[in-house]
């Protein structure tokens, strides 16, 4: 049932490149399944009040795979038909990043790369400070993680013990183009982070690494290093070539549909 | 001994922070002594995040989502330049209320050469939407200024001169986006923000002796500018002379030059920092002097348009 879920997401993620012209299938892909368990099976939010008070938040730091969060926050009611009919249309709030002022359930606005963990340990520490204990989910991208930004949040997430982050890095090995000696779950264990190697594929590998975690408001953050596959669900998409930002043509459209089904 | 306005900020952030618990100051490993009543007085709401000046901004911004109220505090061109993609990004795009203290701005750091220099504050800050620029120069500017604007929706950038004016404005003279007619003329305005209120105010001394009769008036809010202030008095004089330690584009004198270009017969000069690097080193006054900030280059300017 999961697997036909997204691939119901993935579907919808195609045809809104395809209606939108525009978009980032592989990098959706690459992230659609982690979403999906996160928006069913974690996260606690309200989708009729997505500002209440007591939600985990989750930001999609890599913010050009927002597809992927909006075929979720639309399956669960924070946004409407019409919303995703209008991607990357006039008059419509969702673009090629997420913008937190125009989409509910969008708690950053990202594209930006290497902002997002700054501005959730900025709000994880706030929590603490008022004594909740809100959790905060992250996901950012392995190619992200060039950015030196990335690493002087993730030093103070564990110097101010921010338990209550939870990084996924989406580890399509995107960085590895560049620069091959790619170690990630070294590096984040070399920072203090709890680490976790996950399938980022398998919803139930997924669920389980974020079980186990404690989310302990003065504990260690922890990290979870979810090996993907940029495109994943079609071979023609799969990898890091001239899909990265194609919009398929109808033959193509076709032969994704087909893959799809 | 007469107090900083640096001193001043750790003191308002004290009293302000023991009256408001959302108040949280972070601090990029400057400030520490002057700041340490207020970490001992607010517990849990005081931290030395590190060197990382772009991080903090967006750990303040996002402290603004989480409900609370931030200041954050360091060295100007780290703070300002460094992070202003974070800046832009975080606070303005993301429309988060926040407050930025900055030391060390234009060449107060002189001898410490370009790398601490930031003379293109207000010109960066300008691009923005939502931001507010404060110039304060004197300890009761700073306090009034801070309350004034610290709880607002918007960024308020607070650019802390090394040096004071020396003028003793009292607290009801303070009003945040307001000017302040510090001396009454009608031959020309000469219009100062920061601690080149002194200059102007010499400059206006000489000029006086020669019979010309200058109004002068003092900006410590850039951003909302008092343009319907100023506009009124270059009416009346047609002739104005700005003064600020601040690059030629995009400072205050441009956003003056924009709110008063059409009044008939105006004519206007800018004694700014030249659009350059300033490599040379020495005092804060010799760097004034050798960036043309001197009450000579003021009254240059006025007896050009007398002679």
């Amino acid at each position: 049932m999961n697997v036909a879920l997204n691939k119901d997401f993935r579907r919808k993620i195609v045809d809104m490149v395809v209606t939108g012209k525009d978009g980032h299938i592989p990098s959706a892909f690459s992230i659609v399944d982690i979403i999906t368990v996160l928006y069913r099976d974690v996260l606690s939010y309200d989708a009729r009040n997505p500002e209440w008070k007591d939600r985990d938040y989750f930001i999609l730091s890599k913010g050009h795979g927002c597809l992927a969060l909006y075929v979720n926050l639309h399956h669960h009611g924070f946004i409407t038909d019409l919303d995703m009919e209008l991607f990357c249309k006039k008059g419509g709030i969702l673009g090629e990043h997420p913008d937190r002022t125009k989409v509910p359930g969008a708690e950053a606005s990202t594209g930006s790369l290497g902002h997002g963990l700054s501005f959730a340990v900025g709000i994880t520490l706030g929590l603490k400070i008022q004594s909740r204990t809100n959790r905060m989910f992250v996901l950012l991208g392995d190619g992200e993680c060039h950015e030196g930004t990335v690493w002087e949040a993730a030093n103070i997430a564990r110097n101010r013990r921010l338990g209550n982050i939870c990084a996924i890095v989406d580890w399509n090995e995107s960085a590895m183009q560049l620069m091959p000696e790619d170690d990630m779950l070294k590096k984040w264990a070399a920072f203090g982070w709890n680490v976790h190697l996950v399938d980022g594929h398998n919803e139930n590998d997924i669920r389980a690494a974020i079980k186990t975690i404690q989310f302990k408001v003065d504990g260690l953050p922890s990290v979870i290093i979810a090996k993907t596959i940029k495109g994943k669900g079609v071979p023609m998409l799969e990898g890091h070539g001239v899909w990265h930002h194609r919009i398929p043509d109808q033959q193509e459209y076709r032969q994704i549909i087909e893959a799809l089904s | 001994m007469i107090k900083s306005t640096r001193q001043q900020f750790a003191d308002t952030m004290l009293n302000v922070g023991k009256e408001n618990q959302s108040l949280v100051v972070m601090v990029g490993d400057i400030g520490h002594g002057i700041l340490k009543p207020f970490a001992e007085a607010c517990q849990g709401r005081y931290y030395n995040v590190g060197i990382l000046e772009p991080t903090m901004v967006s750990m303040a911004a996002g402290l603004a989502a989480s409900g609370l109220c931030p200041v954050i505090h360091t060295i100007a061109p780290f703070l300002i330049e460094r992070s202003f993609e974070q800046i832009k990004l975080d606070f303005c795009y993301h429309k988060l209320p926040g407050n930025i203290v900055t030391v060390g701005s234009a060449f107060d750091y002189s001898n410490l050469g370009c790398t601490h220099h930031c003379y293109g504050d207000f010109a960066l800050l300008k691009t923005l939407q939502r931001t507010e620029i404060c110039f304060p120069a004197s300890p009761v500017e700073f306090d009034q200024l801070f309350r004034a604007a610290y709880q607002n929706e918007q960024l308020t950038v607070y650019r802390i001169a090394g040096k004071s004016h020396g003028i003793d404005f009292s607290a009801r003279d303070i009003i945040f986006g307001k000017v302040i007619r510090v001396e009454e003329g009608k031959d020309v305005t000469l219009i100062a923000t920061g601690p080149h209120l002194r200059t102007v105010l010499t400059a206006r001394d000489r000029l006086g002796c020669n019979g010309i009769n200058a109004e002068v008036i003092y900006v410590h809010t850039i951003r909302p500018l008092d343009v319907e202030f100023i506009r009124a008095s270059v009416e009346k004089t047609r002739k104005v002379v700005v003064v600020e330690e601040h690059i030629r584009s995009g400072g205050l004198g441009d956003e003056i030059l924009h709110a008063t270009y059409n009044i008939p017969e105006m004519k206007f000069h800018s004694v700014s920092i030249p659009d350059s690097f300033i490599t040379g080193y020495g005092t804060y006054e010799e760097l004034s002097v050798a960036c043309g900030l001197t009450p000579d280059a003021v009254i240059d300017a006025v007896n050009l348009w007398f002679s």
